[in-house]
């Protein structure tokens, strides 16, 4: 279960106070979303839970299966189960997409406490992964990310993130940029991860992803708080009504 | 006007050192008043100062104190074993190879399969005793400090040519092995040409064997020389942890039509300079050099370039990495010139440079020098510490910073090893260069 308690945080550089007291709840086996206009603080909270210091956590905490993980670097944070896909995923010249998967699987497998794969345990797992989300093998072998399109780069955020399988997903506007194609194939990847194990926070500032990642909850954040929970027909209502309502500023 | 230089004690050690040997030096009729026309040429400007405009950070003068003596026969003999665990990587290429031990070739290490009909092999020593009139040629265009006591002390080197549209097939490892177990210097001259249409894959590996001393000097120079719509990949190989001083000379002339790519890596000498000198001379040439250079500790490595396009319808491409650690110095001074005939020249320049030590130095001189109209040419160069948002990336998919950081400076040094062509070589100076990493 994650729980976040009254969290409040700044960017670490100017004290600019970003998240300004969330509180919010999801139960292992849930899918939440979290909605919301330019500039509310969603990708911050995204970026919090993952363990960016360019942000400081000025009050609250983040507990994740009852554990605090506020003083967790990323890795450890990933090697308890902590998962975010990038809104923006980085290119990484020189080193093979393969390659960076081993070395992630391999450092996660090693603080978890299981023993590391064989090379062709390994890619027979990766492989059949990368053939469910269409990765070409020529893709795994190319440097990560680069030259992709934005399309293959959010499959690619998938693809890790079923490689790597964690507990705790957070996706940060994964349907930004992509075309009604690309979202399917993304969203079936998520989809199949959903489990009675795992809990997932789905950002997106559209609504149409969660036709196809459907929700158990929706959260309207704006100005660094949840303004508003409510179901999966919450979404449905702020695609008509927008965000004017917790703006204060007409759409 | 009588002008008195006052010499170092390295300017002083080299005449001596050089009257010494005079006699023993391989060579008859005209290459004893080449040796001797070389050392006072050399005499004349005396090692290079920070005053002299190409050596402004890296003062010879300054740095090099002492000059160990020229190496004599090893005592100790040398095997094929040896070679190849001082080779590391590299030894188990699948390559013609020639070996030579303390700047002297060895007919017993050496292997070369190829048809007479496909390369002439000569070791240089054995012409330079003959010294037939067509050999002195090869020595016309010599210029600079460093090629001149190269021309004073060569005492070897090879003479290599793949005749007229022949291709060896598989590449040619040119070994410099150093063993002697007391410091010395060598100094090794190769003269390569590929004649019109002919392809080579010529791999330069500088290496030292567990026995040899530290404090070494070495001075190479290979001239290669393309002939019309000929290919050459030349790559250099210098991974030195026993704190030599490596002076190292590219001098490349490309006819028309010929395509250049040349690599080289650099890690760890105490003192490294490579010059490169590459000169288009026929139109519709391609040069495409990258390098990387690695340097923690105090070391230094400085590559100075000169890229002269002579001639119209030429494209360049230059792209040097280096990973800076400790106190060390990378220095990159790129030079392009586009002389007033060389329209439609297409050069581009890049050097960057990561930082892994807030006391580490990278010096960076982009010139470029155009007297054509009708050209596109550009330049860059950075310096970078390890992104800050690459590595949280990384870290977000569990991977500790160590590895990260060790993941990111790979792949950084990756993108000029994956200029190289050949694959196993590529892979073998990509394994080089992060052992190199991983020792830090």
């Amino acid at each position: 279960m994650l729980e976040i308690k009254n969290l409040h945080a700044c960017i670490a550089d100017d004290g600019t106070e970003i998240l300004r007291g969330i509180d919010l709840v999801i139960p292992k086996g849930e899918v939440h979303a979290i909605m919301g206009p330019n500039g509310s603080g969603k990708s911050t909270l995204a970026y919090v839970l993952a363990g960016r210091d360019d942000y400081e956590v000025t009050e609250g905490d983040i507990l994740w299966n009852g554990e605090s993980i506020l003083e967790m670097g990323p890795d450890e944070r990933a090697a308890k189960g902590v998962f975010l896909a990038f809104q923006y995923p980085m290119e990484i010249p020189g080193v093979a997409t393969m390659t960076f998967l081993r070395a992630a699987l391999n450092a996660v497998r090693k603080k978890r406490g299981e023993k590391e794969l064989t090379t062709p345990e390994f890619l027979k797992f990766v492989r059949a992964k990368a053939a469910e989300l269409g990765v070409s093998d020529e893709m795994l072998k190319r440097p990560l990310n680069v030259g992709f399109s934005g399309g293959e780069k959010k499959r690619m955020e998938i693809l890790q993130m079923s490689v790597l399988e964690p507990t705790l997903c957070v996706l940060d506007e994964t349907d930004s940029g992509l075309d009604i194609d690309a979202i399917r194939i993304v969203s079936e990847g998520t989809t199949k991860l959903r489990g009675p194990d795992r809990a997932m926070l789905v950002i997106t500032h559209y609504q149409r992803l969660l036709n196809y990642i459907v929700p158990d909850k929706v959260h309207v954040l704006a100005k660094g708080r949840i303004q508003k929970t409510g179901g999966k027909e919450l979404a449905l209502e702020l695609e008509k009504s927008g965000y004017a309502d917790f703006t204060g500023q007409a759409a | 006007m009588n002008v008195t230089t006052l010499k170092t004690k390295a300017e002083g050690q080299l005449r001596e050192q050089f009257d010494a040997a005079a006699g023993s030096l391989p060579g008859t009729g005209w290459v004893g008043a080449l040796r001797a026309r070389a050392m006072d040429a050399f005499a004349a400007d005396g090692l290079p100062s920070r005053r002299v405009e190409e050596w402004k950070y890296t003062d010879l003068r300054e740095r090099l104190r002492d000059v160990p003596a020229p190496a004599s026969a090893t005592s100790k003999p040398v095997s094929a074993a040896d070679i190849d665990s001082a080779l590391g990587p590299l030894a188990g290429l699948d390559a013609e190879r020639i070996v030579l031990v303390d700047g002297v070739y060895s007919a017993e290490l050496s292997k070369v399969t190829a048809e007479a009909t496909v390369i002439e092999l000569m070791s240089l020593a054995a012409m330079l005793k003959k010294a037939p009139a067509w050999l002195e040629g090869k020595f016309a265009s010599d210029s600079g400090v460093v090629v001149a006591l190269n021309t004073a002390f060569m005492s070897d080197g090879v003479l290599l040519k793949v005749r007229k549209d022949q291709d060896p097939g598989r590449p040619v490892l040119l070994v410099h092995a150093r063993a002697a177990a007391q410091s010395s210097a060598v100094a090794v001259r190769n003269v390569v040409s590929l004649e019109a249409g002919a392809k080579l894959t010529l791999i330069e590996a500088h290496v030292a064997l567990d026995s040899a001393a530290s404090g070494a000097l070495a001075n190479v120079v290979t001239d290669v020389t393309l002939g019309d719509g000929a290919t050459c990949d030349h790559i250099k190989s210098l991974v030195d942890a026993a704190g030599s001083t490596h002076l190292a000379t590219w001098n490349t002339k490309l006819g028309k039509d010929a395509t250049f790519r040349g690599f080289q890596l650099t890690a760890s000498p105490a003192l490294a300079r490579n010059d490169i000198n590459i000169t288009f001379d026929g139109e519709g040439s391609k040069l495409d050099l990258s390098g990387a250079f690695l340097a923690r500790g105090a070391e230094h490595i400085d590559t100075t370039l000169v890229v002269d396009h002579a001639v119209p319808h030429c494209e360049s491409r230059e792209l040097f990495k280096g990973v800076l650690d400790g106190r060390a110095h990378g220095i990159f001074q790129g030079k392009i010139i586009v002389r007033p005939d060389a329209q439609k020249t297409d050069g581009k320049q890049m050097s960057q440079a990561l930082m892994l030590s807030p006391d580490a130095q990278f010096s960076s001189k982009p010139e470029l020098e155009i007297y054509a109209d009708d050209v596109v040419c550009g330049h860059g160069a950075t310096c970078t510490e390890i992104d800050a948002d690459l590595l949280f990336y990384c870290r977000s998919r569990g991977i500790p910073p160590d590895i990260a950081r060790a993941m990111l400076t790979e792949s950084f040094i990756g993108e000029a090893v994956e200029k190289i062509e050949n694959e196993a070589v590529r892979e073998a100076l990509g394994t080089l260069a992060i052992g190199w990493l991983r020792a830090g």
